[in-house]
């Protein structure tokens, strides 16, 4: 199903996409605010893309590095090629500890290698601490936003969901009672795992740590409880120094939810005695990315979700339409380039309006690869025939002055004298559920040429 | 497969060297009161502050703060609220039920409230969060302006394990109602000495 088919169904529901739309620019407006508060905030913003660029053009060299600091410090390192290998990496650590309940704190790159159910389908409990994640995860769905994964979901949704799974009291959805419920319920969880599985949001090659932010506390709750953890990242987490954690700790959680620093900062750079830590270090398409010269600085994204927030499309089709781990501008521009086909609609799903490359704060030029993405679409991927035949007359019509005049009038004078079931026919998508402009008699040329004659 | 051929296959893709850029802190120099602004940002990240008077001492205010609370674990030297006892050996399990943790914290952060702790301050990691309720212990005279100092601070530290705190656990994924108390520690008061 492409993009704008399942828009559709997320727009059935019209106070719903509301409320989604004014949520997530709220938002972006407590983004402004915290931005607005940084002195040097674009400088901010140059620097954390020249060290992104920087970490692209050397990142075997501070892979490498990084994984000699880590093993130094005794945390252990595996290599992934894709999301296979990366499972299988993870089970056999588990298997190797005897681990039956694992806690999972939030990671888009265990989303996009699918671990959950390769784990399930060999005996392991895997429990999303994130409560967002939770939260999509009893309701057996995936996260709708990288930053807010259950921002698709009501609060009576969520309290349904609760009494069904947990064996809580109805409350008309009061998120209090019901971050409390959860709370209790994820404490049991944290307290019986034996291995608990995080993300990582910075991997410093210097001195061989990772850095992994949270809100509730639930990726350090995990960790310390349990004699493994296992965190896993993608090979563009990589950052040269630790000074470089001043830049991009400075942008983060402003630019994803408008706080000034995350609650929690937590920076691991050795196991506890006797306790195990492993990193594993994932490709799954990375390297293919960084091939390609006009997509490479897709690769700079930390996973923030300000495109998305900002986005006039994602607000208004909701992440699940995006059919992709990554939703959003970001993820329309890195879906491609794993599966062309699949995921050929998403760089369509934009206005161009370039509002995501303005929030960016690693400076990623959003729309422009989106439209770059549009050009080899259209030339891979096989087109529908309509939208076909409508820009290849389109084309014509803008190169000939006569057609163009012709078609302008002619579009007038339909919109003027045309019956409204011709004009809001379902051939007129832009006549859907939206009235079309009042007609003047004249076109913008003839308007210009009176005006012209008027003024002398 | 694995890391010999992600290895290979960067060299191959990646572009010519772009220069690691300089971090220039002129840019990002401010004259403030980095007090005021510290404590304008706890307070912004729902954290409670407590500025020590001159005749009180830390004990009594902890205890004013925190008067229901039963199983502390201090870490603070001659601290006399101690009830539970933790060392290194300690089984990180056994502090499910702490109703309240007091440390101290290196430094204070003014640009966003937050507090450098590490484990030279509690004897178990997962203290912090593992705690109903969480004090920290911070001088006044400990602060900097902005993430570049902090960072300039820890430069030479024992790199174990260490975090910036900023206010207590939250969550806002129910309906984005922000909701104080998720995972980890429900309250955070910082007790300026």
């Amino acid at each position: 199903m492409s993009h704008s088919e399942k828009a559709e169904i997320f727009n059935k529901n019209e106070a719903k996409v509301n409320w989604h739309d004014k949520a997530l620019w709220f938002v972006r407006e407590k983004r402004d605010t915290a931005a607005h508060k940084v002195k040097g905030w674009e400088e901010l913003r140059n620097l954390a893309s020249g060290i992104k660029a920087n970490v692209l053009s050397n990142l075997d060299e501070y892979l490498i590095e990084f994984e000699e600091n880590a093993q130094k410090n005794g945390i252990k390192v595996h290599w992934a090629s894709d999301a296979e290998e990366h499972n299988t990496i993870i089970h056999k650590i588990l298997e190797d500890n005897k681990v039956e309940k694992v806690v999972k704190s939030k990671s888009m790159l265990t989303e996009e290698c699918h671990l959950n159910p390769f784990l399930e389908d060999r005996g392991i409990e895997v429990i999303d601490t994130d409560l967002g994640e939770r939260i999509v995860q009893l309701a057996k769905e995936t996260p709708s936003h990288i930053v807010l994964p259950a921002i698709h979901k009501t609060k009576e949704e969520v309290d349904t969901l609760f009494q069904e799974h947990l064996g809580t009291k109805p409350s008309n959805g009061n998120p209090e009672y019901l971050t409390n419920e959860a709370r209790k319920h994820l404490r049991d969880k944290f307290l019986k795992a034996d291995a608990a599985i995080t993300g990582v949001n910075f991997a410093i090659a210097e001195t061989g740590g990772i850095v992994v932010c949270t809100n509730e506390g639930n990726a350090d709750m995990g960790a310390h409880l349990v004699k493994t953890h296992i965190a896993c990242m993608g090979i563009e987490k990589i950052i040269p120094n630790e000074e470089h954690l001043g830049v991009f700790l400075r942008l983060l959680a402003r630019s994803a939810t408008g706080q000034p620093i995350t609650t929690y900062s937590s920076h691991f750079n050795k196991p506890a005695e006797g306790k195990e830590m492993h990193i594993v270090i994932v490709d799954n398409g990375r390297t293919e990315q960084l091939s390609r010269k006009e997509f490479r600085s897709s690769l700079h994204c930390i996973r923030c979700g300000a495109c998305m927030n900002t986005c006039p499309i994602y607000r208004r089709s909701g992440g699940h339409s995006y059919d992709a781990t990554i939703p959003g501008p970001i993820g329309s521009i890195l879906s491609p380039g794993k599966d062309l086909t699949k995921h050929s609609s998403l760089p369509f799903a934009s206005t161009l309006c370039g509002s995501c490359s303005n929030v960016c704060p690693v400076k990623i030029n959003i729309h422009e690869q989106l439209y770059a993405w549009r050009q080899i679409v259209t030339k891979e991927v096989k087109q529908p025939v309509v939208k076909k035949t409508i820009l290849k007359i389109t084309g014509v019509a803008l190169s000939n002055r006569l057609l163009f005049n012709i078609a302008g009038k002619s579009a007038r004078f339909m919109l003027k004298y045309a019956p409204r079931f011709m004009v809001y026919s379902k051939l007129n998508v832009w006549g859907k559920a939206r009235e079309l402009p009042e007609i003047k008699n004249q076109n913008f040329d003839d308007w210009y040429k009176v005006k012209r004659k008027n003024n002398g | 497969m694995g890391r010999e051929s992600i290895l290979k296959s960067i060299k191959s893709n990646k572009p010519e060297l772009v220069e690691l850029p300089e971090i220039d802190l002129n840019l990002f120099a401010e004259e403030i009161d980095i007090l005021e602004a510290f404590k304008s940002n706890v307070k912004l990240v729902g954290g409670k502050l407590k500025e020590l008077g001159d005749n009180e001492d830390i004990d009594s205010v902890i205890r004013e703060l925190y008067p229901k609370a039963e199983r502390i674990v201090s870490q603070l030297p001659g601290s006399n609220l101690r009830t539970v006892l933790i060392t290194k050996e300690t089984e990180p399990h056994s502090l499910e039920k702490i109703d309240l943790a007091i440390i101290k914290g290196e430094f204070g952060v003014a640009e966003n409230g937050s507090v450098w702790v590490s484990e030279n301050q509690f004897s178990v990691r997962v203290l912090p969060f593992i705690t109903n309720d969480l004090v920290i212990v911070l001088s006044k005279k400990d602060l900097c302006l902005h993430m570049h100092e902090a960072y300039k601070k820890i430069a030479n530290r024992d790199r174990n394990f260490g975090l910036f705190i900023s206010g207590p656990s939250k969550t806002a994924d129910i309906e984005q109602c922000l909701v104080i108390g998720a995972q980890g520690a429900m309250s955070l008061t910082i007790v300026l000495i």
